[in-house]
């Protein structure tokens, strides 16, 4: 590995650009995600940003169980972030749909089955701590040595 | 002027100082152990009266399997919403999280079930199908004909008039056969959880 590549990837660790997407959740996991941007969790400090801006972000927090009003339009979100990119599906509603995915609901769980999810941080809600260190355990592994291995 | 800039000086250009300034982190924060995390499992022997299996609200959350040590619930993580029903449930106690089996101790609480059924007489048919897959109505009378007539009215159901009678309710034990075999969606059962405080007093 050059010493170029190396720099690449400890500053890409220490600069993890956020963005997130509701698809038909009822607003507790955006509670959540929102107290992960509230000075008790502190993610300045880890190198997180939320820009909430498809097109300047890494990570991609998906939350809720997809309603039919995302057909088409997720995947044209995610087909706006630029490469590398990696999806994070929070609660839940995107990994089952959990208490929405019954009979006779419009859901179309899992996140999964519309654009690739890296990895799943379940709960309802899911605690801020276990969202931050999911997206601190998923960015590195996803940009290591991108260049190198594409 | 000059003293003044020297003890800036002197104050921040200690080493210590300086990397704190630049590497301070606040501790990772951990979960706390009162928490009521996914429920786990304390040990003690389940005797598979799938109380938690009825409590649950979340589709898919728990089920409760044949292991080689015995019947075994088990917490499908991504479906469980951590509400600690089952924990309640549980009239053995073998599922724990958090404080709960404590404070319910304290509290001296307890759920209690109890069930509904409701027979949709527009949509029912009197086909019998419900009264005869009951399995609480096999183990009263086990020579019940297809259609569901019978000669007792010890039976939870009965199908007399054309339609499904409900004729005692307390019998229930909310396994929801009935609903599974019906072939037009007429019956319904709704399970009532109620939690009830002091129930030796009340007894």
């Amino acid at each position: 590995m050059t010493l170029l590549q190396s720099l690449k990837n400890f500053v890409r660790s220490k600069s993890i650009h956020v963005a997130y997407v509701d698809v038909g959740s009822c607003n507790g996991c955006d509670v959540e995600v929102l107290a992960c941007l509230a000075p008790r969790y502190d993610i300045e400090q880890y190198g997180i940003f939320v820009h909430n801006n498809p097109r300047e972000a890494d990570v991609l927090l998906v939350i809720g169980a997809y309603t039919p009003g995302w057909e088409g339009k997720l995947e044209g979100l995610w087909e706006k972030i630029p490469d590398p990119k990696v999806a994070v599906a929070i609660g839940n509603c995107p990994i089952s749909g959990c208490l929405f995915n019954r009979p006779h609901t419009l859901v179309d769980p899992p996140v999964s089955k519309h654009i690739p999810i890296a990895a799943q941080v379940p709960g309802c809600p899911p605690r801020p701590t276990e969202i931050l260190s999911a997206i601190l355990s998923v960015a590195p592994l996803v940009y290591r040595d991108y260049e190198v291995r594409k | 002027m000059a003293i003044s800039l020297l003890y800036y000086a002197q104050e921040f250009l200690r080493g210590e100082w300086v990397k704190k300034f630049l590497a301070a982190k606040t501790a990772p924060l951990q979960i706390p152990t009162y928490f009521r995390n996914y429920p786990e499992l304390t040990g003690k022997t389940c005797t598979h009266q799938l109380y938690c299996m009825m409590a649950c609200p979340a589709p898919g959350a728990i089920d409760v399997v044949m292991t080689p040590d015995g019947w075994m619930p088990r917490i499908h993580v991504g479906h469980c919403i951590r509400c600690g029903l089952c924990v309640e449930a549980c009239p053995n106690g073998v599922l724990t999280s958090g404080r709960i089996l404590e404070s319910m101790f304290y509290d001296n609480t307890k759920l209690s079930f109890s069930f509904r059924i409701d027979v949709d007489t527009d949509k029912c048919m009197g086909c019998g199908n419900c009264a005869v897959a009951c399995p609480v109505n096999k183990l009263i009378d086990a020579q019940m004909s297809h259609g569901g007539r019978a000669s007792t009215d010890e039976l939870l159901l009965k199908v007399s008039e054309g339609k499904c009678q409900v004729l005692h309710v307390e019998k229930c034990t909310g396994c929801k056969t009935c609903e599974h075999h019906c072939p037009n969606e007429a019956i319904r059962v709704a399970r009532l959880l109620e939690a009830v405080h002091a129930p030796e007093e009340e007894l």
